[in-house]
C-alpha cells in the first residue's frame, strides 16, 4: 500500500497542488534524442533531485510533487532513479509534501509498484500512451492518475481526482497562421477554461488537473497556465521549461522572480478556493453526448461557444429531460444526429414554451443554401443547421445573432483576446477572465442580467477594489474593469 | 502656409502612371472636367495620447476653417470601423490601432466640432450583424472606446448603425449629382446620410486587399445598408456576403424598389466595378470633410485577417475637404504614387483562388489581378483633382511625412 506514511491531510489529493519535477539520470536518459537541451539545463535536471531543490517550494502553495519515476530503462538505470526517489521522497514529506511518481509507457507495472512502494510514495501517474489494464496492474489500493489525451473518455469518470492533456494558452493572429480571414477578425485562442468546466457535470467540485508543459515560456506564459486551468477550477501541474529550470538551480535572480509570480498566481487561485463551488453560469444548455460518435466535434463546440463569450451550462444527454432544461432558455442540440422520438419531444415542447433550439440537419427540412434556417415554433423556434454536422465554428458565431444579450446574461466588451467563465452561488456571480495577450486590455465593459449592488475586482497583482456599478435600465446591471493585466474576478454581490 | 509640391521628388512617375490612368477614364475626359481643388493638410502626430483636439483645430485652421460650416448644424461622422462584426484585432492591440479609426480621433473630432458650434453631432457606421438591432455604442466598447466620454464631448452627440433603417421609417434615396454615374444612378441609404449638413467621413489610412488603399472615398462604401440590398434572393453560388453579391460582383440586382445598376451587363470584375462605385456613392453623398487617421494602422491589408498585415506607426493624419484630394496626398504620405495605375503599387492585387469566384481570376486562375485607382475614378468624375501639382499642401511637407507601406509591407504578401 503507497499511502501507508503519508500525513492525513496530504492523503486528501483535492488539496494536492501539484508540480512536475522531472528530474534525475532518468529523465536525461528520457531525454536523450533532445539534442538541443543545453549544458546547464542538463546539470539542473541530473542534480535536480538534490535537496536543495526542496527550498524552492517554500512560500509557494505547492504541496504534491511529480518525480520522473520510470521509463522502462535499464533495470539498474531505474534502481537507481528510483533509490534517489526515495530519498528525496523522504525529505519532501518531512516538509509535508506529498509525492507521487511519473511512470512513462514501457516501465514495468509490477517492478515500478514495487518499487514505488518501497519508496512510499502517494501515488503514481501515468504519462503516455498505456496498454489497457496497466493501471490494475499496479496493485490496489495505490492511487494512479492517468493523464488521459481524450477528455470525452474522462468526463463520466468517476475518479475523485481527473488528469487531461492540456493546450499551452495563447492568443494568436490568424493571419500570423496563414489563415485568411475577413477584416473583422480576431485573435485566436487556445485555452483550457472550457476543458475544465467540461468535467463540472455534476455539481460537486472535483480537482482536474491540466498538464501542458509551455517550452520556451515567459513569465506571463506561467502565470496564464495557472489561471487557465484555474478559472473553472481546475490546477495546472506547474511544469517548467529546461531554462527557467537551469535559472532556478542556479538561484539566477530573473528565474526566482518568474517563479515568484507563479507562486502569487497560485496562492491566489488557492487564496480564493471558495469559488470552485460556484456552479457554472449559463441560460444556454448544450447537449452533451458522452458516447457520441463524434467527440471531437463534441469538444469543439464547448470550446468554441466558450470563445465567443457565450456562457453555458453542461447537459448530459442521458440526463435530457423537461425538468433538466427548465432553467434554460436555449438549448444547442447538435449532438443529438439524430435525436430520439423522445428527445425530440422534449425539445420541441422547450421550444413551444419559448426556447431556442439549435439542432442539425438530422432534425428536418434543413436549408438548402443558407448556413441554418430558423423556424418557428409554437412560442419559439428551432434553427436547424444545413451542414452534418453543423460547423463549431460557425455555430459559436451564430450563437451572437441568435441569442439576445438577455439571453446570453453575460454580455463582455473588449475582450477579443480574452476569455471569460461566469459561474454563481447564491445570490452573487462571479465573472472571471484572463487576458491572453502580453499587454493589459484597458476598458473592459461587463453586464450582467440582474441587479446589483456591489462589484469587487480580485486580481493576483493587487488588493481588492471595489468597481462602480450601473443599472442599465433593462434589468441588467454594468460596470468598467478599467485595466486587465492578465487574470481578473469581479464578484457581484 | 509651406508649398510642399516641389519636394516630392520620389514621384517622378507621375507623367507615366497619369497617362496610364487616364486610359482607364474612359467615360470622361479629364480635359471636359473642372475639378476641385482645395487644400489639404498633413501633420505627424506620434501618440493618439497627444492633445488632438489642438491638433485637428490647427489642421482645420489650416485648410481654411470650418466653424462657418458646422455652426449651427448637424454634423455626421462615418466612421472606419471595417464593418465592425467582430473587433478586427491583433494580439493586444486595439482596433483603433489597426484597422479602425482610433476613439481618440473620434473624441476629438467631437470636441472640435462642438467648440466650433455644431448644434448636433452624429457618430455612424453600418455594422455586417444578420441581425440589427445592437447600438452602435455596443460595438465601439468593445474595442473599449470610452462611449460616454465621447457623449459628454458635446451637448448633442448620438450614435446610428446605418446599416438598416435605424431610426428612421424609410430610407433615403440619395442620387448621384455629381455629372453622370458610371454604375449606379442613386442609393438607398439610412436616413442620417440625408438628415445631417456637414458629412465628414474619418477613414482609416491603411492598405486594402481589392483596392489597393482605404482612404476617405472607399470608407464610404460601408454607408450602404446591407439588411436593405440583401433583401433579394441569394441565388446558388453567389457569395454570402450581401455587398459581395450585389456591389463587388454584381451578382444580383438591387431588391424592388431600390435603385438598380444603370447597365446590369456592364463588367463585373470587382477592381473595375468598386472604385466606379465608390466614386458613385461619394458622388450621391459628397464628404464635406475629409479625416485621414494614420496614427498607428493596419499594414497591407484592411483589417486583420489578411495574411501578411501588420501593425505599424505611419504617424500621420491627413485633412482635407475634398475627399479626392486628400485621398491623393494620404497616397503619397503612403509612399504611393497617386496616380497610379493597373498594376501599379498599390493597386497590383493578389486573389486567393479560394476567396474569389472564378470569374474574378481574369485568365482563368490568375491571381495577380489589378484594380483601378479610386481617386483617379473620382478625378474623371469631376469630384476633385488627384494631381499632386494642383493640390495646395499645408502642414508637413509629404517628403517629410512619407511612411513607405509598400516597404513595410513588402515579402508578406504573395504578390
Amino acid at each position: 500500500m503507497l499511502l501507508s506514511l503519508c500525513p492525513v491531510w496530504a492523503a486528501d489529493s483535492a488539496r494536492w497542488i501539484p508540480a512536475r519535477w522531472d528530474g534525475g539520470p532518468l529523465e536525461l536518459t528520457r531525454r536523450a534524442k533532445d539534442k538541443a537541451l543545453p549544458a546547464d539545463a542538463r546539470e539542473a535536471i541530473a542534480r535536480w533531485y538534490e535537496p536543495a531543490t526542496l527550498s524552492l517550494l517554500e512560500e509557494t502553495p505547492i504541496n504534491c510533487l511529480l518525480l520522473t519515476f520510470s521509463i522502462g530503462a535499464g533495470a539498474e538505470a531505474e534502481r537507481q532513479q528510483h533509490q534517489l526517489v526515495k530519498e528525496y521522497a523522504r525529505l519532501a514529506r518531512e516538509r509535508g509534501i506529498a509525492v507521487l511518481g511519473i511512470v512513462y509507457p514501457g516501465a514495468d507495472p509490477e517492478a515500478v509498484a514495487a518499487a514505488a512502494h518501497e519508496a512510499q510514495l502517494d501515488g503514481l501517474v501515468l504519462d503516455g500512451e498505456f496498454p489497457a489494464g496497466y493501471a490494475g496492474k499496479l496493485g490496489t489500493p495505490a492511487l494512479v492518475i492517468p493523464i488521459t489525451r481524450d477528455a470525452a473518455s474522462l468526463r463520466t469518470s468517476k475518479a475523485p481526482l481527473l488528469a487531461v492533456e492540456g493546450v499551452r494558452p495563447v492568443a494568436r493572429n490568424l493571419s500570423d497562421m496563414g489563415i485568411r480571414a475577413g477584416a473583422s477578425a480576431e485573435p485566436w485562442i487556445e485555452s483550457n477554461i472550457w476543458l475544465v468546466r467540461s468535467f463540472r457535470l455534476g455539481t460537486e467540485w472535483r480537482p482536474v488537473w491540466v498538464n501542458q508543459q509551455p517550452n520556451p515560456s515567459s513569465e506571463g506564459d506561467y502565470v496564464r497556465c495557472v489561471a487557465d486551468a484555474a478559472i473553472a477550477g481546475g490546477r495546472w501541474m506547474v511544469a517548467i521549461d529546461d531554462a527557467l529550470r537551469a535559472g532556478l538551480f542556479r538561484k539566477d535572480t530573473g528565474a526566482l522572480a518568474t517563479w515568484r509570480s507563479i507562486a502569487a498566481y497560485l496562492t491566489f487561485g488557492e487564496d480564493h478556493a471558495e469559488w470552485r463551488s460556484f456552479a457554472p453560469y449559463g441560460n444556454l444548455g448544450i447537449v452533451l453526448d458522452a458516447a457520441g460518435k463524434n467527440p471531437d466535434i463534441s469538444d469543439e463546440y464547448l470550446n468554441l461557444v466558450a470563445r465567443r463569450q457565450v456562457p453555458y451550462r453542461l447537459i448530459l444527454r442521458s440526463e435530457l429531460s423537461a425538468a433538466s432544461l427548465s432553467s434554460f432558455q436555449a438549448v444547442l442540440a447538435a449532438d443529438l444526429a439524430p435525436p430520439t422520438e423522445s428527445e425530440r419531444k422534449i425539445l420541441c415542447d422547450f421550444a413551444e414554451k419559448g426556447g431556442l433550439v439549435v439542432a442539425g440537419p438530422s432534425w428536418g427540412d434543413p436549408p438548402k443554401d443558407d448556413p441554418y434556417a430558423e423556424v418557428p415554433l409554437g412560442k419559439g423556434r428551432v434553427a436547424v443547421y444545413k451542414e452534418d454536422p453543423p460547423n463549431p465554428e460557425s455555430v459559436a458565431k451564430d450563437m451572437l445573432d441568435l441569442l439576445e444579450p438577455e439571453v446570453m446574461g453575460l454580455s463582455v466588451f473588449n475582450v477579443s483576446s480574452a476569455i471569460t467563465y461566469a459561474s454563481t452561488r447564491d445570490k452573487s456571480v462571479l465573472v472571471q477572465l484572463l487576458n491572453y495577450a502580453g499587454r493589459p486590455i484597458d476598458r473592459v465593459t461587463v453586464r450582467f442580467n440582474g441587479n446589483f449592488k456591489t462589484a469587487r475586482l480580485y486580481t493576483p497583482e493587487n488588493a481588492p477594489i471595489d468597481l462602480s456599478v450601473r443599472a442599465t435600465g433593462n434589468g441588467r446591471t454594468e460596470l468598467l474593469i478599467p485595466k486587465l493585466a492578465a487574470w481578473g474576478a469581479v464578484l457581484l454581490k | 502656409m509651406e508649398d510642399v509640391r516641389s519636394t516630392f521628388s520620389r514621384r517622378d512617375l507621375l507623367t507615366v502612371s497619369g497617362l496610364a490612368a487616364g486610359a482607364l477614364a474612359t467615360r470622361r475626359a479629364a480635359a471636359d472636367v473642372v475639378v476641385p481643388a482645395s487644400p489639404v493638410s498633413v501633420a505627424k502626430v506620434v501618440s493618439y495620447d497627444l492633445d488632438l483636439v489642438a491638433q485637428f483645430e490647427q489642421m482645420f485652421d489650416q485648410i481654411g476653417g470650418i466653424g462657418h460650416l458646422v455652426r449651427g448644424k448637424t454634423v455626421a461622422m462615418k466612421v472606419n470601423l471595417a464593418g465592425a462584426s467582430g473587433r478586427g484585432r491583433q494580439v493586444g492591440l486595439t482596433a483603433g490601432q489597426t484597422s479602425w479609426v482610433h476613439p481618440n480621433v473620434v473624441g476629438a473630432l467631437t470636441a472640435v466640432f462642438a467648440k466650433q458650434g455644431a448644434r448636433r453631432i452624429r457618430i455612424l457606421e453600418s455594422t455586417f450583424r444578420k441581425k440589427y438591432g445592437t447600438p452602435l455604442e455596443d460595438t465601439l466598447l468593445n474595442d473599449g472606446w470610452d462611449v460616454n466620454g465621447i457623449k459628454s464631448a458635446a451637448s448633442i452627440v448620438e450614435f446610428e448603425d446605418t446599416n438598416g433603417l435605424g431610426s428612421a421609417k424609410q430610407y433615403s434615396t440619395l442620387k448621384v449629382k455629381a455629372g453622370q454615374p458610371f454604375i449606379f444612378p442613386a442609393f438607398s441609404l439610412n436616413h442620417s446620410y440625408e438628415d445631417c449638413d456637414f458629412f465628414v467621413s474619418v477613414a482609416k489610412m491603411k492598405n486594402h486587399e481589392e483596392l489597393g488603399v482605404t482612404l476617405s472615398m472607399k470608407n464610404l462604401f460601408g454607408i450602404t445598408p446591407e439588411l436593405l440590398y440583401g433583401l433579394g434572393p441569394k441565388p446558388p453560388g453567389a457569395s454570402q456576403w450581401v455587398r459581395e453579391r450585389v456591389f463587388h460582383y454584381g451578382q444580383v440586382q438591387p431588391p424592388s424598389g431600390v435603385p438598380p445598376e444603370l447597365d446590369p451587363a456592364s463588367n463585373r470584375y470587382e477592381g473595375w466595378r468598386m472604385p466606379r462605385l465608390l466614386t458613385d456613392i461619394c458622388g450621391a453623398r459628397p464628404i464635406d470633410l475629409a479625416i485621414l487617421d494614420g496614427i498607428e494602422a493596419i499594414i497591407g491589408g484592411e483589417g486583420s485577417g489578411m495574411p501578411g498585415t501588420r501593425h505599424g506607426k505611419p504617424g500621420l493624419l491627413v485633412v482635407g475637404r475634398n475627399c479626392v484630394s486628400t485621398d491623393a496626398v494620404a497616397m503619397a504620405t503612403m509612399g504611393y504614387n497617386p496616380r497610379a495605375g493597373r498594376h501599379e503599387a498599390p493597386f497590383r492585387l493578389y486573389k486567393n483562388p479560394k476567396d474569389h469566384p472564378p470569374e474574378q481570376l481574369i485568365p482563368p486562375g490568375e491571381t495577380h489581378q489589378y484594380a483601378d485607382n479610386t481617386a483617379l475614378m473620382g478625378e474623371a468624375a469631376g469630384l476633385g483633382t488627384a494631381d499632386l501639382s494642383k493640390i495646395d499642401l499645408r502642414g508637413v511637407p509629404i517628403k517629410d511625412a512619407v511612411y513607405d507601406y509598400e516597404a513595410h509591407w513588402k515579402g508578406q504578401a504573395p504578390v
